[in-house]
């Protein structure tokens, strides 16, 4: 059995201690996946069967539930957000090359986490501070002003193992 | 209520609160185009295509789901709605991908029909590429969702009608599809392959796959499923004489716009190539092609020496439960007027006679005793001894609906898992074959807890007191030590039961197949006439296939004359005998087990089989095949060569259901309509004809010469079949309460209870067969298999045979998934491969029926049931081995 799998089942117990806590209520399903969420930082997929019984909802639809919210994941998140704004200002002014940096940086495509769930790569559509364009956002942290110096600096330990 | 007044389209018109425009505009004959809506399913107002415009403030409303309110102003076509409609599909195209020229949807897209209605040319908006189709290697069904309109019908089909909720949207935005759990290929889901939600989508989204037949329909034929008891609504499309598509019929019938896997995908065996299209004669050991004349004429030769020599005792005839009542009906009067004995029985013998006897007993007549629609009025739902999901899927998804959408309670009795298990509220695992003493149980339990109407029970009802006493000894803790299941359970379902006003029992073969199947079927009975809810929820005899009621109706039986007459009554006899003109024999003749040990001894000679496999249908199929081999005169007619046709001097061939008019009768006693769609195979003809050609050829002939004549004297001699030809009436019927052969009263009035003792089937398992095997049916075949083997895409689909195994034994027996076992019994083994699963308790096996190259049946000995004459199948003792690679 390799560490994953190991993961995966202590997760489901501490799942379902979580479920029953909600289960047979169908308005509970929302507060439920949250509830899951920030406890393990996501949803884990297997976990998706185990929910719908205790709420006597189709697997199907507790997926799609999950699946229409941004804010709910499946996948683990690393424990750093790297957003890149991807909005007007920050396009104008050379946010494509910055995310296309990052990404070398990093190792990942968007939407996906570092192996080791230190960083997730997103991207977000403008993050209200256009003065300092082109940004992005690590964890709470803005980075304004972004350049590739500085994208290599932010990320420099990252190198070589994405 | 108030009516509510609207102009709809400049006129007025009223309808009732809470109404929709579209159900209104419907019944004013106004059409308004619909993409999402079906009136099967709830209303989501997802497309918009069916906007219409309220005058009075210019808004724009989806008619599908807005309620009518007074004074609106609707227009459905003006110069706006029509504008706004266009735009609307215009969208939908203008993300529709190029294949659409070449789908096979085609002329029945529903997309392409309302763009062609609006008069929709060519799309200028910019095209949106879609994604590309979805593997799938199932032969069902296949997903091109770049087709897909999003209009979430087969999600709500299968979510609302089937109950599976394989499907749901997955995504947001441009990348939702309705899609499966993890979006994997819906082999690897839940669905089953119904086919309800490809009959809904309105584009190529969803299709069948595999078709043996392409091109496009020519005509439609409405008639009932073949295959189980549940008697669904089909509509077979033809073209050129052959079954092309199978969609549901009928929304008002017993199956609500949905089907199983067989009814949408298995009725293809009729164009098989293996039908029979000549008649056989047997010289020298093969068969050879003959004309009728000369067929009928061996036939009736050969029946004729033997009655001359041994009189008509030496003969008998097997019925079946898969041909019409009409077939049904001339055969029985063939057998009792022409060959002059009463040895003629059926083939739901194997599976129905535990309840003909126990209920016929109990409430006076042998059927379900309530319609299926009325499940869903049930807040306590019993499920014992039945796997409704493979067995009668209608039936299921009844249950589900009730239990998902009704808030009904589920309490499912039952040792294996079966689907339904995730539904029960309450889940008891009785030990195999002590359903009696948990029965019994229940019943004091209501006596002592004063659950019981006393009412009804002092009104309607006999043999109280012997009940009563017969049920001092089943305590609690006695019953929890015989069955297993904690006193606590039993105490909570009696409970439910007693309680509840309108609780419905539902049983299957799991009850009326094991060793004392009668007495369990009348201490269900007992426990519905204590409650008195035998008159308002009622019982549910689930029967296994497509007219074993009707058969049974009809009098396909040794010892009743049509309707359940009996025939050793006297003035019964005098009745018939005075409209048939002819003598009947007196004595009840043979039951089939009966008729086929004595085949064996020598004391029947010759047999006439109809419809029926008994080779690999009947128990101990070795010996079976040895006692049609020592038969004189064997006459089988059937739609294939099936084994044992291969025994028989004469085959003829018969037409298939959709080949022919008649009726079969469903589990709920509703006589549903069969209509002939194409032109029989070859030469052959319907059942009932060829029967009748026989009688002539035999010299005596039946007063038979077109089906109505045999309907008309169904309708003057069999009870409760009175008017039933009247289709014109049956179609006005909604369906519901009427139109079934029994109603809900009971026919005599009253009812008996029957003290039942629950014998324990001590050193049943023998030692060295540790294991106890159960048998029923899987979804995707049905029966012996004569027919859905020969459907291309079921036995593609699912074409090894089995044994299932629970984990524990499994490990303990060293065998992993997918090894090659014997599985070995007292009087036979045979060789299949190990399925392991989680839902079997220890010491239990599973094996379905229907595979001719393991055929189970074969382990079983042949011990019938004192009672019913029906051999016992659902259990036996076992062993398995592992058979090593080579
Ligand atoms: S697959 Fe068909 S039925 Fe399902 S949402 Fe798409 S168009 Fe509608
Ligand atoms: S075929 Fe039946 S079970 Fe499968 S997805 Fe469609 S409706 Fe659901
Ligand atoms: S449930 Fe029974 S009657 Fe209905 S389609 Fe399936 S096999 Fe046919
Ligand atoms: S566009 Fe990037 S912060 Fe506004
Ligand atoms: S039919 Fe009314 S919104 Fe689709």
């Amino acid at each position: 059995m390799d560490k994953e799998e190991i993961t995966g089942e202590l997760d489901l117990a501490q799942i379902n201690a979580i479920v029953s806590e909600y289960s047979q209520h169908k308005w509970a399903l929302i507060p439920l996946l949250q509830k899951i969420q920030s406890e393990l930082g996501y949803i884990p997929p297997q976990s998706i069967p185990l929910i719908a019984r205790s709420l006597g909802l189709f697997p199907s639809q507790v997926q799609g539930v999950i699946s229409f919210y941004t804010q709910l994941y499946t996948q683990p998140r690393g424990r750093k957000i790297v957003r890149v704004c991807r909005g007007t200002a920050c396009h104008v002014r050379g946010g494509k090359t910055i995310l296309k940096l990052v990404k070398q940086h990093l190792g990942l495509e968007e939407g996906e986490t570092s192996p080791d769930l230190e960083y997730t790569l997103e991207t977000v559509a403008c993050i209200g501070v256009c003065a300092l364009a082109p940004n992005i956002v690590v964890g709470d942290h803005v980075h304004g002003h972004m350049n590739p110096k500085k994208a290599e600096q932010l990320f420099r330990n990252r190198e070589g193992r994405g | 209520m108030q009516p509510i007044t609207i102009t709809l389209d400049g006129r007025e018109v009223s309808g009732y609160p809470g109404m929709t425009i579209l159900e209104l505009a419907k019944e004013s004959g106004i059409d308004i185009p619909t993409l999402c809506h079906d009136p099967q399913l709830t209303s989501v107002g997802a497309c918009r295509v069916c906007l219409v415009e309220d005058e009075r403030n210019g808004a724009l409303l989806a008619s599908c789901v807005a309620p009518i309110a007074s004074g609106m102003v609707i227009n459905t076509h003006s110069p706006r709605v029509m504008e706004r409609r266009k735009t609307i599909v215009k969208l939908m195209l203008a993300s529709h991908p190029d294949s659409c020229l070449v789908c096979d949807k085609g002329n029945r897209c529903q997309l392409r029909q309302i763009a062609s209605d609006l008069g929709i040319g060519l799309v200028e908006l910019q095209r949106i590429p879609q994604m590309a189709s979805i593997e799938e290697v199932n032969p069902f069904l296949e997903r091109d969702l770049s087709k897909c309109i999003l209009c979430a019908k087969c999600i709500r089909a299968c979510q609302e009608l089937v109950v599976e909720g394989a499907i749901d949207y997955f995504q947001r935005g441009f990348t939702t599809i309705p899609a499966t759990l993890n979006n994997l290929p819906l082999e690897n889901s839940e669905c089953t392959f119904c086919g309800t939600c490809v009959a809904l989508c309105p584009t190529g989204a969803l299709m069948e796959k595999d078709r043996t037949y392409g091109g496009t329909t020519k005509s439609m034929t409405e008639t009932t499923c073949p295959f189980c008891g549940c008697g669904c609504s089909i509509c077979l499309e033809i073209k050129d004489n052959q079954v092309v598509r199978v969609i549901p019929g009928k929304e008002d019938s017993v199956n609500h716009g949905a089907l199983c896997v067989r009814g949408s995908y298995g009725c293809d065996f009729v164009n098989s190539p293996d039908r029979l299209t000549k008649p056989l004669v047997k010289r020298d050991n093969t068969f050879e092609e003959v004309s009728w004349e000369e067929a009928l004429e061996q036939a009736a030769t050969g029946f004729k020496r033997i009655k001359d020599k041994r009189g008509s005792d030496g003969l008998a005839v097997l019925g079946s439960s898969k041909c019409t009542n009409e077939d049904n009906y001339v055969l029985q009067r063939f057998a009792r007027c022409v060959l002059g004995t009463n040895n003629i029985d059926n083939g739901s013998r194997l599976y129905n006679s535990a309840t003909r006897t126990g209920l016929g007993y109990s409430i006076g007549f042998p059927c379900t005793t309530n319609y299926l629609g009325a499940l869903g009025q049930s807040e306590i739902i019993i499920v014992i001894g039945a796997n409704p999901d493979s067995s009668a899927p209608v039936v299921g998804y009844a249950i589900k609906r009730a239990v998902k959408y009704k808030s009904a309670k589920l309490v499912l009795i039952d040792p294996r898992q079966t689907k339904l298990s995730s539904f029960a509220c309450l889940w008891l695992r009785p030990n195999v074959g002590t359903d009696v003493a948990l029965l019994n149980t229940l019943a004091k339990v209501i006596v002592d807890e004063a659950l019981l109407d006393e009412e009804y029970v002092a009104r309607k009802t006999d043999d109280f007191e012997a009940l009563t006493k017969a049920l001092e000894r089943y305590s609690l803790e006695y019953a929890e030590a015989i069955t297993g299941v904690p006193a606590e359970d039993i105490r909570s379902v009696a409970r439910l039961y007693g309680k509840a006003t309108q609780p419905a029992i539902v049983y299957g073969t799991g009850i009326t197949q094991q060793r004392g199947g009668t007495d369990s079927v009348r201490a269900i009975a007992n426990l519905a006439l204590l409650t008195g809810h035998i008159e308002r929820g009622g019982i549910y005899a689930l029967q296994r296939e497509n007219n074993g009621q009707g058969a049974c109706d009809m009098g396909v039986l040794p010892d009743f004359l049509p309707g359940y007459q009996n025939v050793a009554d006297a003035q019964t006899r005098t009745k018939f005998q005075e409209r048939w003109k002819v003598d009947l024999p007196a004595d009840p003749g043979l039951s089939a087990m009966e008729m086929l040990e004595r085949a064996k001894s020598g004391k029947i000679n010759g047999l006439y089989i109809v419809g029926e496999n008994p080779c690999l249908s009947f128990p101990h199929s070795g010996l079976i095949t040895k006692a049609l081999a020592s038969l004189d005169f064997l006459v089988v007619q059937d739609m294939f060569l099936t084994e044992t046709a291969k025994l028989a001097n004469v085959v003829l061939p018969a037409a298939s259901f959709a080949e022919k008019d008649g009726t079969f009768t469903n589990f709920e006693g509703r006589v549903n309509r069969v209509r002939k769609a194409i032109e029989p195979m070859g030469e052959s003809l319907p059942d009932w004809e060829i029967v009748a050609r026989l009688a002539d050829k035999m010299g005596c002939p039946l007063p038979f010469s077109s089906l109505q004549d045999v309907m008309s004297e169904i309708e003057e001699l069999v009870p409760s079949y009175e008017a039933y030809s009247d289709y014109e009436r049956q179609d006005e019927l909604a369906y519901g309460e009427t139109g079934r052969t029994y109603g809900r009263q009971l026919l005599k009035g009253f009812a008996r209870f029957s003290p039942i003792e629950y014998t324990p089937q001590a050193g049943e398992r023998k030692s060295g067969y540790p294991f106890t095997l159960l048998t029923g049916t899987t979804l995707y075949h049905f029966g012996t298999g004569s027919r859905s083997s020969r459907s291309l895409r079921l036995k593609k689909f699912s074409p090894q045979s089995f044994v299932e195994i629970g984990e524990t034994d499994a490990r303990k027996l060293g065998v992993s998934h997918g090894d090659k076992v014997s599985v070995i019994s007292r009087v036979s083994k045979l060789a299949t491969s190990a399925r392991i699963i989680d839902g079997l308790p220890e010491g239990t096996l599973f094996m379905p029926i229907s595979f001719a190259e393991a055929p189970v049946n074969e382990l079983f000995d042949i011990a019938l049931d004192s009672e019913t004459k029906a051999p016992l199948m659902k259990a036996c003792s076992v062993k398995v081995e592992k058979i090593p690679l080579p």
